[in-house]
C-alpha cells in the first residue's frame, strides 16, 4: 500500500515549481520581445525585485545594461534550433547586474555568470534564461592566470640565468653512477668538444688518461661521503692541447632535498700553472748557472794550489838531476803535496755543502756566513785588486736557510766583482764593503761598491728573468733568483740604488723565519 | 586503433549526414549574422588527431581564436571552432561589434550554432540526444597547439572546413568534432545500421 501511497504523492507534487524557488540559479522565462514570464525567488533575493512587480515588463528596461539586440539574437537562436544557447561568465561577465558584498570576492562588483537560454515553450516562443553564480571560478581562473603569468616570469628569468651561467661557468655534472648528465657550453667552448660527445660517458673513462689512481680513489671517497672535494688535474682538449683545471666536487641536490649527482665545477689555471712551470724552469736554469759558476770558482780556487804542486814537482826533478834531493826534500814536498790536495779536496766538498739547498733552517753568525762567502770569491777579487772589508758585528746570529743566503750574497759580490772587470775604467782603491745593521725586527745587509754605478734606466730592471747586460756569459737570472730566494724564501727583501761610481744592494731579513 | 577507423563507406554516409546537417546550420548562421550570408559546401574529412596536428602545423597563420563546446549522451566529445584573426575581424566589422569582448562572444555564439545544430542533427539523424555545455573560448598562438588538453584525449576527428560567405567579406572557419574511441565504436554500429538499410 505504502507504495502506492508514494506515486499518488509524486503525482500530486509539482517538482517544477519547488526546485524552481529553492534552486540556486536565478531563473527567467521571456519571449522574444524580452517580455518577463517568470522571475524566481532566486532572482527577487538577489535582486530585490518582486516578481509580481515586474511580469509583463520587458528584462531591458528593467535592466538598462542589457545588450537587447544581442540577447533577442540568442533568444531567436536558440528557439529556432531547438538547443540551449549561451552567454559565459569568462567573456561576457554577467548579464543581470547583481552587486557583491563579499569579502572573499572583492576583486568583483558584480555577480559574474554563465546564462543558459533554452527552449522552454516553441509554439508560444518562450526561453528560460538559467543565471549561475560562477564569480569564484572567475576568480580562481584570475589568480590562476596572475600566477601563471608569474611562474612564466620567473621562468623566463631562471632560464636567462641559466643560459648565462651555461655560457660563463665551467662546470659538468654527473649522476650517482659517474655518467655525465650535463656540460656548460663554456666548458665544451673550453674543451673543445660537442655536447653529444660527453653526454653519458662514464666521467672515469672520459678522464681516465688524466686522473692518477689516488686522484681517483679520493674522488670515489668523496662522491662516497658525500663531501666536497677540491682536486687539480690536467686534461686534454679535443685538439690535443694541456688544460690545467682547479675542479670542485659538489653533491647535487633536487628541489626536494634528494640526492640526484654532482657538480663539478672547474677553473682553468693553465695560465698560472705555466707561470709556476716557466718559475720552476728558471729555477733549474739558475741551478745550472750556479753549477757553472761553481765551477768556476772551484777551477779559480784550484789554479794556485794546482800551479803549487806543479812547483813542488819541478822542483824535485830539478834537484834530482842535480842529485841535490835529498829525503828531507822529498819527504817535505810530499808532505806539502799531500796538504795542498786535501785543500784541493776540502774546497770541493765545501762547494758541494753550500750550493745544496737546505731543507732546514739553522742559526749561524753573519760574520762567519761572509767569511764564507769571501773564501770563495778571495781569489778572484785579489786577481781584480779589490779591498774587501766588513763591519759585523760578531754576535748577530740570525736563523734561516743558510746556504741559499750564502748563495744570494755570493751572487750578489760576484756581480760587484764582474762589473770592475766589466766597466774597464779607472778606479782607484777598489773596493767591496759589507755592513751589517741590527734593527728591531729585522737586520739590514749592505754590500757596497765602487764598479761605476749602475744607470737608472739599467737599475729599474735588474730583479726581472733573463735581463742581463753582461755580454755572453750572464744567464739573466742571477738577481732574479736573488730576489726570488730573499723575498719568497727567505721572507725578506733586497734592493739595489746606485749613486755615481757606487752601488749598494741592501737585503733585509726576519732574524728568524716562522 | 584500426578498428576504430572509418571504412570507406561508413565515411561516405557520415559526410552525407554531414551535408544534411550543415545545411540546417546555414539558415540559422544566416539568420542570426542577420545578414545574407551563404555557407560553401564543407569539405568533410576524418581524420586521427595526430594527422589533425600536422595539419595544423602547415598553417602559417600566427593567431587563432579556438572555441570549444563539449557534448554528451551517447554520443559524445567536444567541438572546437577555429577561426583566425583575419576572419574575427571581418566578423567583428559585420556584426558593428565595438569591444574585443563583444567579438568572444559573438565566437562563441558562432561556435555554438555551427557546432550544435551540427551535433543535434547528426545525432538526430542517427536517432540519439545530446545534451550540451557551455563553450569557452582561448586564443592560442598556433605552435602551441599541441599542448592543448583537447586533442590529447581524442583518437579521431571529424574535420569541417567552412567558408562564410558575405557580400563584401569572407570569414573562414574550421569545426572540428572530437569523439572518443568509445564513441567511434558507438558511430559505427549507426553508421553501420543506415547503411544497411540503404542497401
Amino acid at each position: 500500500m505504502a507504495q502506492n501511497e508514494t506515486k499518488h504523492y509524486l503525482r500530486t507534487i509539482d517538482v517544477d515549481k519547488k526546485i524552481v524557488a529553492n534552486i540556486d540559479n536565478g531563473i527567467i522565462i521571456l519571449d522574444t520581445n524580452l517580455t518577463i514570464y517568470h522571475y524566481n525567488r532566486w532572482l527577487e533575493l538577489h535582486t530585490k525585485i518582486k516578481e509580481r512587480d515586474i511580469l509583463e515588463r520587458t528584462l531591458d528596461t528593467l535592466f538598462p545594461t542589457i545588450k537587447k539586440k544581442t540577447l533577442i539574437r540568442k533568444i531567436k537562436t536558440a528557439l529556432r534550433l531547438k538547443t540551449p544557447t549561451f552567454y559565459t561568465a569568462s567573456t561576457s561577465k554577467y548579464l543581470i547586474p547583481i552587486q557583491l558584498n563579499q569579502i572573499k570576492n572583492a576583486g568583483f562588483h558584480y555577480m559574474q555568470q554563465d546564462v543558459s537560454i533554452i527552449p522552454f515553450d516553441e509554439t508560444k516562443e518562450l526561453v528560460a534564461l538559467i543565471l549561475t553564480d560562477q564569480t569564484n571560478m572567475i576568480q580562481t581562473n584570475s589568480l590562476l592566470e596572475a600566477n601563471i603569468k608569474k611562474v612564466q616570469e620567473l621562468n623566463a628569468a631562471l632560464l636567462k640565468e641559466r643560459k648565462t651561467i651555461d655560457e660563463k661557468v665551467l662546470f659538468i655534472k654527473i649522476n650517482n653512477s659517474a655518467l655525465i648528465v650535463d656540460v656548460s657550453e663554456a666548458l665544451l667552448n673550453l674543451l673543445r668538444f660537442e655536447k653529444e660527445d660527453l653526454l653519458l660517458l662514464n666521467f672515469f673513462i672520459y678522464e681516465q688518461r688524466h686522473l692518477n689512481k689516488d686522484l681517483k680513489i679520493k674522488i670515489l671517497e668523496a662522491m662516497k661521503e658525500l663531501h666536497v672535494l677540491e682536486f687539480e688535474h690536467k686534461t686534454l682538449t679535443q685538439d690535443g692541447k694541456i688544460i690545467w683545471l682547479k675542479n670542485s666536487l659538489v653533491p647535487e641536490f633536487n628541489a626536494s632535498g634528494v640526492h640526484i649527482g654532482f657538480i663539478i665545477f672547474r677553473e682553468n689555471i693553465t695560465a698560472s700553472k705555466n707561470l709556476v712551470i716557466n718559475h720552476e724552469k728558471m729555477l733549474a736554469n739558475s741551478r745550472s748557472a750556479a753549477m757553472g759558476e761553481m765551477i768556476s770558482m772551484i777551477a779559480h780556487q784550484w789554479r794556485q794550489p794546482l800551479s803549487l804542486i806543479n812547483t813542488i814537482i819541478a822542483t824535485m826533478k830539478i834537484k834530482k838531476e842535480l842529485n841535490t834531493l835529498d829525503e828531507e826534500t822529498i819527504n817535505r814536498s810530499f808532505e806539502k803535496i799531500h796538504s795542498t790536495t786535501k785543500f784541493l779536496s776540502d774546497t770541493i766538498d765545501d762547494f758541494r755543502a753550500y750550493f745544496k739547498p737546505n731543507k732546514c733552517t739553522s742559526t749561524f753568525s753573519l760574520l762567519t756566513l761572509f767569511d764564507k762567502s769571501i773564501f770563495f770569491l778571495k781569489d778572484e777579487m785579489t786577481q781584480n785588486d779589490i779591498k774587501y772589508t766588513t763591519e759585523i758585528a760578531s754576535d748577530i746570529e740570525i736563523t734561516t736557510y743558510k746556504n741559499e743566503l750564502l748563495q744570494s750574497i755570493i751572487n750578489i759580490i760576484k756581480n760587484s766583482i764582474d762589473a770592475f772587470g766589466e766597466n774597464h775604467i779607472n778606479i782607484e782603491q777598489r773596493y767591496i764593503h759589507v755592513s751589517v745593521c741590527s734593527f728591531k725586527m729585522h737586520i739590514a745587509i749592505k754590500i757596497e761598491d765602487n764598479a761605476g754605478g749602475i744607470d737608472s734606466q739599467t737599475l729599474s730592471h735588474v730583479f726581472e728573468p733573463y735581463f742581463s747586460t753582461k755580454n755572453k756569459n750572464g744567464t739573466g737570472l742571477g738577481l732574479y733568483m736573488c730576489k726570488a730566494i730573499i723575498t719568497e724564501h727567505l721572507k725578506g727583501d733586497i734592493n739595489m740604488k746606485s749613486e755615481g761610481h757606487t752601488t749598494s744592494t741592501l737585503i733585509e731579513l726576519p732574524y728568524k723565519i716562522q | 586503433m584500426d578498428s576504430y577507423k572509418l571504412t570507406e563507406d561508413e565515411k561516405d554516409v557520415l559526410q552525407e549526414l554531414m551535408n544534411v546537417a550543415y545545411g540546417n546550420a546555414t539558415a540559422v548562421v544566416a539568420d542570426m549574422l542577420d545578414a545574407f550570408a551563404s555557407l560553401s559546401i564543407p569539405k568533410i574529412n576524418i581524420m586521427s588527431v595526430g594527422e589533425l596536428l600536422a595539419t595544423f602545423s602547415e598553417l602559417k597563420s600566427t593567431s587563432y581564436f579556438f572555441s570549444t563546446q563539449a557534448f554528451s549522451g551517447e554520443f559524445s566529445g567536444e567541438s572546437a571552432f577555429f577561426i583566425n584573426a583575419e576572419s574575427a575581424k571581418n566578423l567583428a566589422k559585420h556584426l558593428e561589434l565595438e569591444s574585443d569582448e563583444d567579438l568572444d562572444d559573438a565566437i562563441l555564439e558562432l561556435t555554438n550554432v555551427l557546432t550544435s545544430s551540427l551535433t543535434t542533427k547528426l545525432s538526430e539523424e542517427m536517432d540519439t540526444e545530446v545534451s550540451f555545455s557551455l563553450p569557452s573560448i582561448s586564443k592560442i598562438p598556433l605552435e602551441e597547439i599541441n599542448d592543448v588538453a583537447t586533442f590529447q584525449q581524442y583518437s579521431q576527428v571529424i574535420v569541417i572546413d567552412t567558408d562564410l560567405n558575405f557580400e563584401d567579406q569572407q570569414i573562414n572557419g574550421k569545426i572540428f568534432i572530437l569523439t572518443k574511441d568509445d564513441s567511434i565504436q558507438w558511430l559505427k554500429t549507426k553508421l553501420n545500421t543506415i547503411l544497411e538499410l540503404l542497401m
